[in-house]
């Protein structure tokens, strides 16, 4: 049993995509999956995708005063259809699957309801994403990850960054905590694309382009780009996309504005997959700026899009990258060494092309959803082994 | 103790243990958290939050919630699962009570002190609304609600468009009222569970 905020057509950050081809995957590996997520307009109540149940719950039943409330009383009503969908499903269910903190309460209430084990992955935490616990209701998110980590039989996180983070933010013991990585579905990058017509709605002819995806809020690092880009326009003729929103997007463009360079960085909004996917196999740069970043999907998507990424060396894009072969690392929360990155692949084609297949060459070894899929249930099967002998499975 | 529910309980359960009733209270306490026998053979688990920073009054009871739920479910399989029903008192553990009836199927009654209505009378902010949809689904899932005036029972009507029919009146001054509870008690444990 699955529990996410976000599966598609809903796609809020990273976690969506990861639950689609997890699920799919597992699946294919004879494990029967029900995902149970919120509801999304025009997407259907239950849905069978595959060997793949899909249950989407009414997320706005109770009006809720700031987001924080809003996900505790969304997990009251995720928990209340998900408790009776397993009373009505039966014994089907063995392991109760939650991702991050958004899901909690119903990973924690429906473990103990029913006596079944809880896993849970952490795709990130509060402390990372803010730098640090400020207010009260960071502190809160804060303890209910510990919180959800304490009555969770395993704790995974997608990299060895995220485990050391992990343990170090809610005091874990190393038995807990178990490695699987993100992946990417390099299929959905094979297609025909004619960048010589499809850049021209970007660039001009003469333009390299350079492409930032993320939401726009502090620690992805969109705000360290904008301070390189008059460094690279001084080497590169070059225009730098941004796509993705977030609360800092005003500001961005203020600055953008008030350097004078409008006509250089198009913020572009929200991208639909389709034409994302057909920018990333056009971008000749891929960057990734980030200063907390549990995984970096996003690096891993633009090596399957065969476009070269430029990262910073921190939390798991120090893993997915590797200096002068799959990429390029810069030093985070530098503009002068993110310039010197850009500009040594734009300026070098030989590079850049040694570097994106090395790149999509590591991404297929590595990052393939059915080892994911794979690794993953040999970590339901560990835990049920353990929970077989436990009291609990002798009373439920 | 934060109002008169407290002694209330304590009143009501006491007499119920009396009528050999087994009954096991799960409750709110800061620091005596853990399982206790009253005197009166009452069973008594007080449960704290496992999340001690909070935002506001909502996630501080979504959160406890959790725990109520977390000792009622030991309750039920520490019983062989022998409880026949729970009762909730008021807004604040209705979570609980409805995943507990989903998931297990043990029907509960609500009892109602107060509404949110007439607590904060001219208040509609996103707050109060909240708490209204945690009494309205309070009604929607209970197998009976509990008032003690029929004063309240139309409010209930009235401000929940709550059928008639799943409304007992039971005045707790009145010195038969554990046994007219108890009837009730009796008449949903009698009844098939797949109505729950």
């Amino acid at each position: 049993m699955m529990l996410s905020w976000e599966y598609p057509p809903r796609v809020i950050g990273g976690i969506s995509p990861h639950i689609y081809f997890l699920s799919k995957y597992l699946s294919k590996q004879n494990v029967k999956v029900y995902v149970v997520t919120c509801d999304f307009p025009g997407a259907p109540a239950h849905e069978v995708i595959g060997n793949v149940e899909v249950y989407r719950v009414d997320s706005y039943k109770s009006p809720s005063p700031d987001f924080a409330t809003w996900v505790y009383l969304m997990n009251m009503n995720m928990q209340k259809e998900t408790a009776a969908l397993m009373k009505k499903i039966g014994d089907k269910v063995n392991v109760i699957h939650a991702h991050d903190w958004l899901v909690a309460n119903a990973g924690i209430g429906l473990k103990h309801v029913f006596r079944k084990p809880l896993i849970v992955t952490m795709h990130s935490t509060e402390m990372g994403r803010r730098d640090g616990l400020h207010t009260t209701a960071e502190r809160m998110i804060h303890e209910t990850e510990a919180w959800l980590t304490y009555e969770a039989w395993k704790v995974i996180c997608c990299s060895d960054y995220m485990i050391t983070h992990v343990r170090y933010a809610f005091g874990l013991p190393n038995d807990k905590l178990a490695m699987v990585p993100n992946g990417v579905n390099t299929h959905s990058y094979e297609f025909d694309n004619d960048c010589e017509i499809f850049r021209a709605k970007f660039a001009l002819p003469e333009e390299k382009i350079a492409l930032f995806v993320g939401r726009l809020v502090y620690e992805k690092g969109v705000q360290i780009l904008i301070n390189a880009v008059p460094k690279i326009l001084a080497k590169v003729n070059t225009k730098f996309i941004i796509v993705g929103s977030g609360y800092m997007k005003e500001q961005l463009l203020n600055i953008v504005q008030s350097m004078g360079l409008e006509h250089k960085v198009l913020f572009e909004g929200f991208m639909d997959e389709t034409t994302l996917q057909k920018l990333q196999k056009c971008a000749d740069v891929s960057i990734v700026p980030s200063l907390f970043e549990p995984f970096g999907i996003v690096a891993l998507e633009a090596m399957a899009a065969r476009s070269p990424v430029v990262a910073s060396d921190t939390g798991g894009l120090s893993e997915i990258i590797e200096h002068d072969k799959t990429g390029v690392k810069v030093y985070p929360n530098n503009p002068d060494s993110l310039a010197w990155g850009i500009i040594k692949i734009l300026k070098d084609e030989t590079y850049a092309n040694y570097i994106r297949d090395n790149a999509y060459r590591r991404v297929q070894e590595r990052y393939d959803w059915q080892k994911i899929a794979s690794d993953t249930k040999s970590i339901y099967e560990a835990v049920l082994s353990e929970y077989s002998k436990s009291f609990w499975a002798k009373t439920v | 103790m934060v109002g008169q529910l407290s002694e209330y309980v304590k009143a009501l359960t006491s007499e119920l243990s009396e009528k050999k009733i087994d009954v096991n209270v799960v409750t709110y306490d800061d620091r005596l958290t853990g399982e206790t026998q009253e005197s009166s053979g009452v069973k008594t688990v007080r449960v704290n939050n496992p999340v001690k920073t909070h935002i506001g009054v909502l996630t501080w009871v979504l959160t406890l919630n959790q725990e109520v739920e977390r000792v009622s479910a030991n309750l039920y399989y520490d019983s062989n699962k022998k409880i026949d029903l729970i009762n909730v008192f008021d807004w604040h553990f209705i979570p609980a009570a409805v995943t507990l009836k989903n998931g297990l199927g043990i029907p509960f009654i609500y009892s109602i002190e107060s509404l949110e209505e007439h607590r904060s009378p001219t208040a509609n902010s996103s707050y109060n609304m909240a708490i209204k949809s945690i009494e309205w689904l309070g009604f929607y899932e209970s197998h009976i609600a509990i008032v003690k005036s029929e004063w309240m029972k139309e409010e209930v009507i009235r401000i929940y468009k709550v059928p008639k029919e799943k409304i007992a009146v039971i005045p707790s001054t009145q010195e038969a009222t554990v046994n007219k509870i108890l009837k009730i008690y009796h008449s949903i444990r009698e009844e098939p569970r797949n109505k729950t």
